[in-house]
């Protein structure tokens, strides 16, 4: 029993160890532990009525999901907390590296930069310098479109999307048509999305923001000009999200993000469980501008 | 079932381990010392389960008999929930708390470790004092 129980919160320690690693925001989908996530290449893709791709379901990101359906708990356990400190009963531990600083470097090491114009490069070295203070998503503000991402799930009917993101409850809706003529100039973090079909590919374009959003993490900003549009590729149960910035004031030319991959979550039970509140109360107690 | 539980926690770390650091965080160094080490026992009166980091309140009785006001910080909160973190602190209990100490000398720290009064030990710190990477 004693044993038994030692083991038991030896695992539950290590399961938590592994999840402090995690930034605020990380899609949490419910149902996930039992996921299934859809890697089947030849799966059809299904159709709407009028012949376009449905792009209806419950997304997951990553492109992974071999590994979920059945893990081994006890050996993969071992591996993936390897680099943690020894929980009772957990045997051998090497010693631990770094998260949050490789993740600082890893950000700012991508070669896929937007370019701004030279008189602009001083603020985004500030901003970056500064992103514990500037950066807007450390203050529990919305991320905006399009450092959100791609949606965790989308709902397709008639002329009208709904895209869902977990950080911060979130949601868009998308219309087929033109752009309205009051949201497209009101400059939200979201703008006023429409869209269209070029083949099989749904484009999205978003204009009406405003500038307190980021592109990304290393102090990169935008101006209240900004034009995104996003194009999303349904293949069978793999969804393709890219986007483009267009930004005229401030970048010398327009800025196409890398692209995702997501998998269809199969798993019927599954949902997108609701994000928690977010309450900014580290900034007043840092004493470097280190961040991951 | 227990093994089901071992398995689901593991998918959720998998599945988190999959997704790109697409959101900014703070770092852990620059408002904690993580090459050291502080503790208490106090009487958890708030949990809460927020972003970006999940906190615990306690209060800590000195022998003179005054209060003094505690927090620690973990991971964040949706993680935990999908852990079932969210799920066995109770506020009104005590805990022993091993915390590596804010470097702002406030009553803040980064939790190490959690012990139940029943003896479990529910460890929340990776990172390893002996290791320069660390801190």
């Amino acid at each position: 029993m004693t044993r038994r129980f030692i083991r038991s919160s030896a695992m539950t320690a290590l399961a938590v160890a592994l999840v402090w690693f995690l930034p605020a925001g990380v899609v949490a989908q419910g149902g996930q532990t039992q996921a299934r996530a859809g890697n089947e290449p030849a799966a059809p893709t299904p159709r709407t009525s009028d012949g376009h791709p449905d792009l209806t379901g419950l997304w997951v990101r990553g492109g992974g999901g071999s590994n979920v359906n059945a893990p081994d708990p006890n050996a993969a356990i071992t591996v993936l907390t390897k680099g943690r400190p020894c929980a009772p009963g957990q045997g051998e531990c090497a010693p631990g590296v770094n998260f949050e600083r490789d993740s600082g470097i890893q950000q700012r090491m991508t070669s896929n930069i937007p370019m701004y114009k030279p008189e602009f490069w001083e603020k985004v070295q500030y901003l970056d310098h500064n992103g514990n203070a500037e950066d807007p998503t450390f203050s529990c503000l919305p991320a905006g479109v399009p450092r959100m991402g791609a949606p965790a799930q989308i709902f397709q009917k008639g002329n009208q999307l709904a895209f869902l993101y977990q950080q911060q409850n979130t949601f868009r809706i998308v219309r087929f048509g033109p752009h309205d003529p009051i949201n497209s100039v009101d400059q939200t973090p979201l703008g006023d999305s429409v869209a269209h079909w070029e083949g099989d590919t749904l484009v999205i374009d978003t204009v009406g923001f405003s500038d307190d959003t980021w592109l990304g993490w290393p102090g990169w900003f935008h101006s209240n000009n900004m034009h995104v549009i996003e194009r999303m590729t349904r293949q069978g149960n793999t969804l393709t999200w890219q986007a483009t910035v267009e930004d005229p004031d401030v970048l010398l030319k327009p800025w196409t993000m890398d692209a995702r991959t997501l998998r269809l979550n199969t798993d019927s039970n599954a949902f997108l469980v609701p994000d928690l509140p977010c309450s900014e109360r580290d900034l007043e107690h840092m004493v470097t501008k280190e961040r991951g | 079932m227990r093994h089901r539980l071992y398995g689901s926690l593991l998918v959720i770390a998998m599945l988190v381990a999959l997704v790109a650091p697409a959101f900014a965080h703070h770092a852990l160094q620059a408002e904690y010392d993580t090459t050291k080490r502080g503790g208490f026992t106090g009487t958890l009166t708030k949990f809460a389960l927020i972003n970006p980091h999940v906190r615990w309140y306690f209060d800590v009785k000195s022998p003179d008999g005054s209060i003094t006001k505690w927090e620690v910080t973990g991971a964040g909160a949706g993680p935990l929930r999908q852990s079932g973190m969210s799920r066995i602190f109770k506020v009104g209990d005590t805990y022993k708390v091993t915390y590596a100490p804010a470097r702002d000398g406030s009553h803040l720290g980064r939790v190490v470790d959690f012990t139940f009064a029943d003896g479990r030990v529910v460890t929340l710190f990776h990172e390893d004092p002996n290791n320069p990477n660390d801190n």
